[in-house]
């Protein structure tokens, strides 16, 4: 050794080089090098930033483009209508408007024509005419929630045609413009709040859809999701961690399994339409087949996360339940999976998020399909939020955009709302040793 | 062989023995057919520089080598006459038989009640919550510990200084009232008070427990331990009281490992 100074030397190190030899710490060489060095580390520092800075701006402009649009398609065009219903020659009274055939009785009493009449009154004959041919059913629905406006006047807010409504936005023929602008200026046509969006199903019109029957129809699909891909999911990752033996088998399960998150999801698709559809070959599109075929492609991610996270367990812990007796099943139950947890949940629901996003595999299965009421079960036609976003975005009609983006709205909404539970349990089950 | 002083030869009744225990891990020979005898009445140390083998061999007797998929126990191993790895003794209750402490403080991430009370619940040794209020009290008591958690039963066992971790440790493994104590190295990850009063502790303990230690430090084996085996690349090369093994050592390696020429 050359440099050896003896330990009692000063650390300032004035000492003239000696016939030891050069210090090469002390050189011009070493430190053009730390130059280098640190300004390499402010490069890699400030390339991390532009990173970070760049999809930010990428979130917001899309976030905002959303918002943007969405808040259209939360409103809609609508006409009001004021009705008489003292002088309309309509008879009824508590329980028969509140009977489950009231609109049937309301129409055969003529309610049509005289909401078309009322509509003339008020709107013009032009204007009438934009009125959806559906309009009564609204005002049915709104007697049947308080049968006491039968004896009185009343102005409803119904919806305009989609034409009256691009007209409202300053598009389509100009004759509409026009029409728009004449019953804007009378205080008849306006764009109201809709909260029906959030009510009703799909529709032929976007001045009459809504996104409840997907929505509904993405609960139910989910609720078989987690019912099959959790419970299996972990008892997959428990026994493969914490029993199976380590050999060639066991590790040619692992790399399946690891394929299996990675396979395309329309191929999941294609199985759940071999597999599952030629099983029940009278439930396609619903929610039942949706759910099986998005448990398949949830399962693996349930699975890797699992392990993860019960691998992350210390195994001191299960050592220091071994040795004071506890069987292997104690030591998973009571030990690994509580501590395990909080990662299982984590990994489950960032699996669920996805398919919950998902469209592909469900299109090839015929959830595709159009339907107009809200799925009543785990087995009647349904759709779900990303296949109602994709049918909708297809749609020629210009109202659809802004319907498009409102439902895009709903589904991010869900998804935050998903993975905030995911943190929140993360934090909540989240333990230290 | 094993050189094994005479006078321990009149120690009373095994609480433990070992016959020709060898301990593989996979083709590696671990432990090479080593016999001993453990007193019920003394404190037993097993020293050696690191990688003899004397956790290994410490580990066999209450099987926790199980947990180790490559690993191979092959000789006899008895507790007061019957046969561990026999039919008639299940892990499980040799497990509650033979406690354990381990190397670093493995607390459960749960409170300090639930930590010692818990063995006694899945063993069904308390069936009321005042019993295990008892047991619990017992423990610590004798643990050392009560008079400073009494207060805290509720905090989490990790909250505690890594000194009370371990005593909680051996708390824990004496809940369930063993007849054994195995203690793997149990102050090497404390500072010298919190050792000083691990010694203590097992020294409290002895007599009530037959303990076997593991350790590095021959200063704490010469401080807790009446009797002391010595080990080498495996082998148990010398065992006998304490006292002769640290003044009187017979075996040349045994001479030179206390006096500090190599471990």
């Amino acid at each position: 050794m050359n440099n050896s100074a003896s330990p009692t030397a000063p650390a300032t190190g004035k000492r003239p080089a000696s016939g030891h030899g050069h210090r090469p710490t002390r050189t011009p060489e070493f430190e053009r090098r730390l130059a280098r060095r640190y300004r390499a580390e402010r490069n890699f520092k400030r390339m991390g930033q532009a990173a970070i800075v760049f999809s930010i701006a990428v979130l917001v402009f899309l976030l905002g483009n959303m918002l943007i649009n969405g808040i259209g398609g939360f409103q809609r065009a609508e006409l009001s209508v004021e009705i008489d219903f003292r002088e309309s020659g309509l008879t009824g009274d508590e329980t028969s408007l509140t009977a489950p055939s009231s609109a049937k009785v309301l129409e055969l009493q003529g309610l049509p024509e005289i909401v078309d009449r009322y509509a003339q009154r008020s709107l013009g004959a032009a204007g009438a005419e934009q009125l959806s041919a559906d309009a009564w059913r609204d005002i049915a629905a709104a007697l049947a929630d308080d049968p006491g406006l039968i004896f009185g006047r009343e102005t409803f807010e119904l919806a305009a045609s989609s034409d009256l409504a691009a007209g409202l936005a300053d598009e389509g023929s100009p004759e509409m413009q026009a029409l728009a602008d004449r019953l804007q200026g009378e205080g008849v046509l306006s764009n109201n709040w809709d909260l029906g969006f959030l009510s009703r199903s799909d529709a032929t019109s976007p001045q009459q859809v809504g996104i409840w029957g997907a929505l509904k129809g993405s609960l139910l699909t989910m609720a078989i999701t987690l019912a099959l891909a959790f419970p299996i999911g972990v008892l997959s990752a428990l026994y493969l961690e914490e029993y199976a033996p380590k050999n060639r088998w066991t590790d040619l399960i692992e790399v399946s399994i690891n394929n299996l998150a990675a396979v395309p999801s329309i191929i999941f698709g294609l199985l759940g339409l071999a597999v599952f559809l030629s099983i029940f070959p009278n439930y396609r599109s619903a929610p039942l087949i949706g759910g099986l075929t998005l448990a398949l492609m949830t399962m693996p991610v349930i699975v890797i996360s699992g392990r993860n996270a019960i691998k992350a367990v210390p195994p001191s812990i299960r050592d220091g339940a071994l040795a004071v007796g506890a069987s292997p099943i104690q030591v998973v139950f009571h030990h690994v999976l509580p501590l395990a947890l909080p990662g299982i949940l984590t990994g489950t629901i960032i699996g669920m998020a996805r398919a919950l996003g998902e469209t592909a595999p469900l299109l090839m299965i015929g959830m595709r399909a159009f339907v107009a009421t809200p799925p009543d079960g785990f087995t009647s036609p349904a759709t779900v939020l990303p296949v109602q976003i994709f049918l909708w975005s297809d749609e020629i009609d210009r109202g659809f955009v802004e319907r498009t983006s409102a439902a895009i709205i709903i589904l991010l909404l869900f998804l935050l709302a998903m993975n905030g539970l995911a943190i929140y349990l993360r934090n909540k089950f989240e333990k230290t040793w | 062989m094993t050189l094994i002083h005479e006078s321990i030869q009149h120690d009373r009744g095994a609480k433990m023995i070992a016959r020709d225990v060898s301990v593989y891990y996979g083709s590696k020979k671990a432990i090479d057919d080593v016999s001993i005898d453990i007193s019920p009445d003394y404190v037993t140390a097993f020293i050696g520089p690191s990688g003899c083998g004397k956790s290994t061999f410490l580990r066999c007797f209450n099987r926790m080598n199980d947990t180790i998929p490559a690993a191979k126990v092959t000789g006899q191993i008895e507790l007061e006459g019957e046969d561990i790895h026999g039919n008639a003794m299940d892990v499980v209750q040799l497990r509650a038989r033979v406690g354990m402490v381990f190397q670093k403080p493995n607390p459960f991430p749960k409170s300090i009640y639930d930590n010692i009370a818990y063995g006694p619940k899945i063993h069904g040794l308390g069936e009321k919550k005042a019993d295990l209020d008892v047991i619990v009290e017992r423990s610590l008591t004798r643990a050392g510990l009560w008079e400073e958690v009494k207060d805290r039963l509720d905090d989490s066992g990790t909250a505690l200084s890594g000194g009370q971790q371990q005593r909680l440790c051996i708390a824990r493994a004496i809940a369930v009232d063993p007849e054994v104590i195995l203690m793997d190295e149990p102050a090497s990850a404390l500072d010298p008070i919190a050792t000083a009063k691990i010694e203590e502790l097992i020294d409290e303990l002895s007599g009530r427990y037959a303990i076997v230690i593991v350790t590095h430090s021959m200063q704490q084996a010469a401080r807790v331990s009446q009797r002391t085996a010595f080990f080498h690349l495996g082998k148990m090369v010398e065992y006998g009281p304490t006292s002769d093994i640290f003044t009187n050592p017979i075996e040349e390696r045994t001479k030179d490992y206390i006096t500090g020429r190599y471990g």
